[in-house]
């Protein structure tokens, strides 16, 4: 474990400056989004969470996928440099990852080389995870559900904690290891370093609520896909897409031709299962008329379906989508409300 | 048990009402959720507080089974904007007086939650206490005490009609129109900055727009079965979610709003990145007041704005 002093955090971001596109949380009129910065000044430390998730630094709400004109169809310049993303929460750091099981290594498929995302996979492959602990969990986090926690390094490339005067530092990945030995102004830790760190991470766990256990969620979620639940479940929402855009995890999409005689463009741009357009085919029909079947398939997908095809939940209890939503579905209290579920045997 | 959680009970348990929609508990301190109350349990979980910034119109229309298939009558717990909704309904045929049961209750306003953010520098709330005129906001590190005025909404501070004056039932008794100082205060200050600055405000604001299209769809006025952002055969509008595009939306959901903005400010807290969606409602609003001297939702046998002619209407948008 490495730490350098706090006053070095403009070097740091320096630094990384020549390899990486640096993106930090940013401030953008009252919320606090990451954006690529230019200076450590750019960065905004007041929030936890930003408000919208970091995984639009590798996949943009909306995304030229090419232009096209007389002369024939022209792909967008790619980013010049990989990103470095600091200021990444745990809960961000592991859905990036998740992410990338989607767009890129999609290994449950039987022809997995066909989903292969390239737009995905130039922004992503070199990147830089730098997660900081959370010293001051929310009451909406609930990352602990999923075998996480404030301090989880899992899928960072270096995992940094703020200390009273220090910035502590891990290497995890070897890229991670390789940038951290190339800054001149690390030291190494001594004992009272990780005392310190102890500490924090003991007060920031303290501040948890205690885990639902989730160890029944998807098999419990298989059988009661016809459920009258979801009828009490689904009722207040109002289908907008407030929960899926905030969400570090959601990675539906759309694409849409925008054009104007023989000049256009094709993008990509995000989508949601929560909008009624969303299923509704060329005929008229809509196969999620209405609400209800809407909330379940958000629900089914993220603790259920993705289990099938990946092996682990499409959500990382970052909470946002509790903060966001217009009409408080929790998120949280639907889990609990279909854990607790009794399944009334059918006459047949 | 409060008034209102009996009264709930007894229309559940003699059947005059088989849903009744209200607001319960949220599961932050600052935050109601709408509830569907079918049974005399539920009832007993029914809140009317200054969290209940919803407005539960909303779902008369907005799920088109619930009216008239799934429930003959249905029973709303209203504060005058919601009732107001309900009036613009009757007004325009989407709901029958007859299939609604409202049930007022005395509104003194509701908490805006960007105001409490910047109260808070946006530390979270914990625990939240509302003690006659004064609300305290705990959070891990901090505690304020403030005047609840402070923190209601603006569209609450501007309001002439917090009770309903469209009701069944009412809880305590009803105030007619209140006295307001500087109703449209916010558009005649904005009014008065130059096309440049206005232009500036307006570009920035809703470059910041994600689409998520949270305001139109907690909006109670908002209920067309295919909005014109969802159409793709003719595409109205670019589904991207840059700056034109968004001024585009929004722009055309204020004109579709004119003389139908109940000014609920169901929108604005909705908004998840608080967009400043009020100024151009309450522009239209301010219009339509000073050229047909129309509000909506006031006048349940009057016919909509938009839906009728007067001879003697100013015309001086058409002649100059």
């Amino acid at each position: 474990m490495y730490k350098f002093k706090r006053i070095y955090l403009p070097e740091f971001i320096e630094y990384l400056q020549k390899t990486y596109f640096v993106f930090a949380p940013v401030k953008s009129g009252t919320e606090t989004e990451f954006k690529q910065i230019t200076s450590f000044t750019e960065i905004d430390q007041s929030r936890l969470n930003t408000t919208i998730s970091p995984k639009e630094i590798f996949f943009p709400r909306s995304e030229v996928l090419f232009t096209y004109d007389e002369d024939g169809i022209k792909t967008p310049p790619k980013r010049e440099k990989p990103a470095a993303l600091w200021g990444m929460r745990a809960c961000d750091t592991r859905s990036m990852r998740i992410l990338n099981d989607v767009f890129a290594n999609a290994h449950q498929m039987p022809e997995k080389d066909m989903f292969k995302d390239p737009y995905w996979i130039d922004k992503y492959k070199d990147c830089l995870l730098i997660t900081e602990a959370c010293l001051n969990p929310l009451s909406t986090c609930f990352c602990n559900w999923f075998s996480s926690g404030p301090f989880d390094e899992t899928g960072s490339d270096i995992f940094v904690v703020k200390g009273e005067v220090d910035y502590y530092l891990k290497g995890i990945t070897p890229k991670g290891k390789e940038v951290l030995a190339g800054f001149e102004k690390t030291e190494k830790t001594i004992a009272k370093d990780e005392e310190e760190l102890k500490v924090l991470q003991s007060i920031a766990d303290s501040y948890m609520n205690p885990p639902t256990d989730l160890g029944d969620l998807k098999d419990k979620l298989g059988k009661i896909w016809d459920d009258p639940l979801w009828d009490e479940i689904g009722a207040k929402c109002i289908n907008c897409g407030a929960c899926a855009y905030v969400c570090p995890t959601c990675h539906c999409f759309d694409v849409s031709d925008e054009g104007k005689g023989n000049k256009g463009k094709r993008v990509r741009l995000w989508d949601a299962c929560m909008f009624q357009l969303f299923t509704k085919e060329a005929s008229g029909h809509n196969p999620r008329s209405n609400s209800i079947h809407r909330v379940r398939q958000r629900i089914m997908h993220k603790y259920n379906y993705f289990v099938d095809n990946y092996q682990k939940f499409l959500c990382t209890g970052c909470g946002r989508c509790v903060t966001v939503c217009p009409v408080n579905m929790d998120i949280r209290e639907i889990i609990k409300q279909i854990l607790d579920h009794k399944i009334e045997k059918k006459d047949k | 048990m409060t008034e209102l959680q009996n009264k709930i009970k007894e229309l559940i348990s003699n059947k005059t009402l088989d849903l009744v929609i209200g607001w319960g508990n949220g599961s932050m301190p600052l935050v109601s959720t709408p509830m569907f109350i079918k049974s005399e349990a539920d009832a007993e979980k029914v809140i009317f507080d200054p969290t209940c910034r919803n407005n539960l119109a909303t779902y008369l229309t907005k799920d088109k089974r619930r009216l008239g298939k799934d429930y003959e009558k249905i029973g709303i717990v209203v504060k005058g904007c919601d009732a107001r909704s309900v009036v613009l309904y009757v007004t325009e045929n989407q709901v029958r007086r007859d299939q609604v049961f409202l049930i007022g209750v005395p509104c003194h306003g509701v908490i805006e939650k960007k105001k409490i953010f910047d109260l808070t520098e946006g530390r979270e709330v914990l625990e939240k206490k509302i003690i006659g005129e004064k609300i305290t906001l705990k959070g891990r590190e901090f505690e304020i005490t403030v005047p609840l005025h402070d923190v209601l909404s603006d569209s609450c501070l501007g309001c002439r009609y917090p009770d309903a004056r469209e009701f069944d039932l009412f809880i305590g008794e009803p105030r007619d129109e209140v006295e307001v100082k500087g109703e449209f205060k916010v558009v005649d200050d904005f009014e008065a900055k130059s096309s440049e600055e206005r232009w500036d405000y307006i570009k920035d604001e809703y470059s910041r727009c994600i689409r998520c299209y949270a305001c139109r769809n907690v909006c109670p006025s908002c209920y067309c079965n295919e909005c014109f952002v969802d159409q793709n055969d003719p595409q109205w509008i670019g589904k991207t979610p840059e700056v034109t595009d968004n001024i585009i939306f929004h722009l055309i959901r204020n004109l579709h709003l004119a003389g139908r903005c109940v000014d609920c400010g169901a929108c604005v807290s909705a908004c998840p990145v608080n967009l400043n969606l009020r100024i151009m409602n309450k522009k239209v609003e301010k219009e339509m007041k000073e050229r047909f001297d129309y509000t909506a939702g006031l006048d349940i046998n009057e016919k909509p704005a938009m839906a009728t002619y007067c001879e003697n209407e100013k015309q001086d948008f058409i002649m100059g």
